[in-house]
């Protein structure tokens, strides 16, 4: 499909803003000047693949549009109508066809050594620029249509809110994968093309990123992408369908669903209306379809650890392969739910700064593990925290996942509070350790939270007249937009307090110590180049 | 509630005043400010309620201006004390914002996480000189608002917060 219509990189002049003078690279006597961008288009097909989604859409509304009609004896399809209706989104089909087309024209991308930049819109055009030490993930997006033209969307996520990255789609899925090895490897601070100031890895880095020869269209970032080989991965996790099944079984949302179901039944039953089946019918096409979304979200899910960071695998209609390069992470948690436990399986969500649940509406980007045993759990923490910064990380965190009140690590709740948390209160409890804060909360869903102490946003401490009584207060880290809220409930004032101003003493000097954002930088490389922005 | 009504101060205790704090007031302008904004949204409806009741002339019609009077009663209360509550510190590292009475609450929030700061002032806080500024981290569920300070006292610590920040910067 791709030789249809060959796409001619267009060159354009840097634009007057380019290379600041503190790019390492213009030291070096060999390129006096930066080499001018080299704009490519995406894929021709792309058109295809995102009209298609136009067509869908409008069918799935039309369906749900039919299924809520049903109880009111109001069926859309009804005679007629349905073949009206057909032509009515084959024509709009056609329209966003042609502004697809119209927008793949529009759409052009550059990447240089500090920058992507996009350039997109057909009415409103948008020129945007994501530097790339403020790269946070890097994930490669294959929709099923997608898949079937062997196409892939790579995004690239800073941290800006929602709808803030930059999405590259759609491209030839090797072409994607070099392109992301080749970004990640800009942004671990590996200079391509020269040599890497302070980069210990990849001496076998060569070539000029700028340098393309032009005219060869796609290719043309082919070339570019083959000098940042794909850094080595090693596995660490793989779940398997038939354990994401049962634990999709043993998940609130399935009991929900059986116990709506018994109540539907019961009331046809008991009423002998059969109309109370259409009315409760959305509601359960809800739950089996959060169930359903669940599965093909996270099946075949895989993790694995390279020099980039760690790699996540996963989907089964729409495949997703994430990269979320070192201390990206901001926040951990771990959830078991009440039928986890008989098999002690443990889920581990993590907070990344870009993926926002806005992004796509729902939060599959921010999964370290969606189901695993207690030691596939310690190792997804370990991933992201390799040192835990205690001298018996895993009993810290034995006591975090499953104990009660206060132990050798953890200062729980005092006792006073069982009024308020009648349940939980012997669970609400946090720890210290020299790299990160552990706070543990949750009887029936238990959840233990972990924020390493570089990665604190800000603090707060709330209190409400009960806890003002029994002189109590609850301790909130912020963190950034995630599913990982981490807070405990109900600590004594005093221990809160001394959490509160210890907390913000640690943070800051775990701060001063912190990593390079160029992960690959040394630290004294990294120092001429001020952090910024 | 146990404050004797003469302090001025809600006297927070424990975790909430952290030893060695001085707290900065804001404007008591600010009193005003948010009593004329309750006023507003609380004296229109409770007037309309008043003169329906007196036209239909039906006694239970009069619960809901009731409300509304018990509402603004509760309000002239209550607003002058939360207004006293709230204070702000400034430290070496980071800014301490501490608000609420029945509610209390302390965040601190260190000058390195900052993203941006926000200056604010609306028609009603415009007319009586306050000003309101807002932090910004990373992190959505950072609620770092200091209302009813001076315009130039905002202003000075819209630069102050904004020169910390940049010394002490860090990345996410």
């Amino acid at each position: 499909m791709s030789d249809l219509t060959p796409t001619d990189p267009i060159r354009t002049d840097p634009s007057p803003t380019d290379p600041s003078p503190t790019d390492p690279s213009s030291t070096d006597p060999t390129p006096p000047e930066p080499a001018p961008l080299v704009w490519h288009r995406v894929h021709p097909v792309t058109p295809v693949v995102r009209g298609w989604t136009v067509i869908a859409v409008l069918f799935v509304i039309v369906g749900q549009q039919t299924v809520n009609g049903l109880p009111e004896g109001d069926n859309l399809l009804e005679g007629d109508r349905w073949w009206q209706i057909l032509l009515g989104i084959l024509a709009i089909g056609l329209v966003g066809l042609a502004y697809s087309a119209l927008a793949w024209r529009m759409t052009t991308y550059a990447i240089d050594d500090e920058s992507v930049r996009l350039h997109q819109g057909v009415l409103f055009r948008q020129q945007r620029k994501a530097r790339l030490d403020r790269l946070q993930a890097v994930d490669i997006v294959q929709p099923l249509v997608a898949r079937l033209f062997g196409l892939a969307e790579l995004k690239l996520e800073v941290a800006g809110g929602a709808d803030s990255g930059i999405k590259l789609g759609f491209l030839k899925e090797a072409q994607a994968q070099r392109l992301r090895n080749e970004l990640l490897a800009l942004a671990a601070g590996i200079r391509v093309g020269g040599p890497a100031p302070g980069a210990s890895a990849s001496p076998d880095v060569e070539g000029t990123p700028g340098g393309v020869a032009p005219g060869d269209g796609v290719d043309a970032s082919d070339t570019l992408a083959l000098v940042a080989p794909e850094a080595p991965e090693q596995p660490i996790t793989t779940v398997p369908p038939g354990r994401l099944v049962l634990s999709l079984l043993r998940s609130g949302a399935t009991i929900g669903l059986v116990l709506g179901l018994l109540l539907l039944v019961g009331l046809v039953i008991g009423t002998r209306e059969l109309s109370v089946l259409f009315t409760a019918f959305p509601a359960v096409l809800g739950f089996g379809g959060y169930l359903f979304s669940r599965f093909t979200r996270e099946f075949n899910f895989r993790s694995a650890l390279s020099p980039d960071g760690i790699r996540l695998r996963h989907g089964l209609l729409e495949t997703r392969s994430q990269t979320i390069p070192p201390g990206r992470v901001q926040a951990i948690r771990l959830t078991q739910g009440l039928l986890w436990r008989g098999p002690d399986w443990w889920r581990v969500d993590v907070n990344v700064a870009g993926y926002t649940l806005s992004a796509d509406g729902s939060d599959s980007n921010s999964v370290l593990l969606p189901v695993g045993t207690r030691e596939e759990a310690l190792t997804a923490v370990w991933l992201v925290l390799p040192d835990l910064g205690a001298d018996d990380p895993l009993a810290v965190l034995d006591e975090g996942m499953t104990g009660l009140d206060a132990g050798e690590y953890f200062t729980a709740a005092p006792r006073r509070t069982r009024i308020l948390d009648p349940v939980a209160w012997r669970r609400n409890g946090f720890a210290v350790t020299d790299r990160a804060l552990l706070l543990r909360r949750g009887r029936l869903l238990r959840r233990l939270e972990v924020v390493p102490h570089e990665r604190t946003q800000s603090l707060g401490l709330q209190q409400g007249p009960w806890q003002r009584r029994l002189r109590v207060a609850t301790f909130t880290v912020h963190s950034t937009p995630g599913p990982v809220i981490p807070t405990v409930q109900h600590l004594d004032e005093a221990d809160a307090g001394l959490l509160m101003d210890t907390q913000a003493r640690r943070a800051r000097e775990a701060r001063a110590h912190a990593a390079p954002e160029q992960w690959m930088r040394t630290d004294a490389a990294a120092r001429p180049e001020p952090a910024d922005g | 509630m146990t404050d004797q009504p003469g302090t001025t101060d809600a006297a927070p205790s424990g975790p909430f005043d952290p030893p060695g704090i001085v707290w900065q007031r804001v404007s008591l302008r600010l009193v005003s400010a948010r009593l004329l904004t309750l006023g507003l949204w609380l004296v229109v409806p409770a007037v309309a309620g008043g003169v329906v009741a007196v036209l239909t002339s039906t006694p239970w019609v009069w619960i809901a201006p009731a409300v509304l009077v018990i509402m603004m009663v509760v309000a002239v209360l209550l607003v002058p004390r939360q207004v006293r509550a709230m204070g702000y510190a400034e430290r070496d590292d980071d800014l301490l914002i501490r608000k609420g009475i029945m509610f209390r609450s302390l965040v601190v929030v260190p000058y390195g996480r900052m993203q941006y700061v926000d200056v604010e002032a609306g028609p009603v806080a415009r007319r009586f000189r306050i000003a309101q500024v807002q932090l910004h981290t990373a992190s959505p569920g950072t609620d770092a608002t200091i209302d009813g300070l001076e315009p130039s006292e905002a202003e000075r610590l819209r630069d102050r917060l904004a020169s910390r920040g940049e010394a002490r910067l860090a990345g996410l």
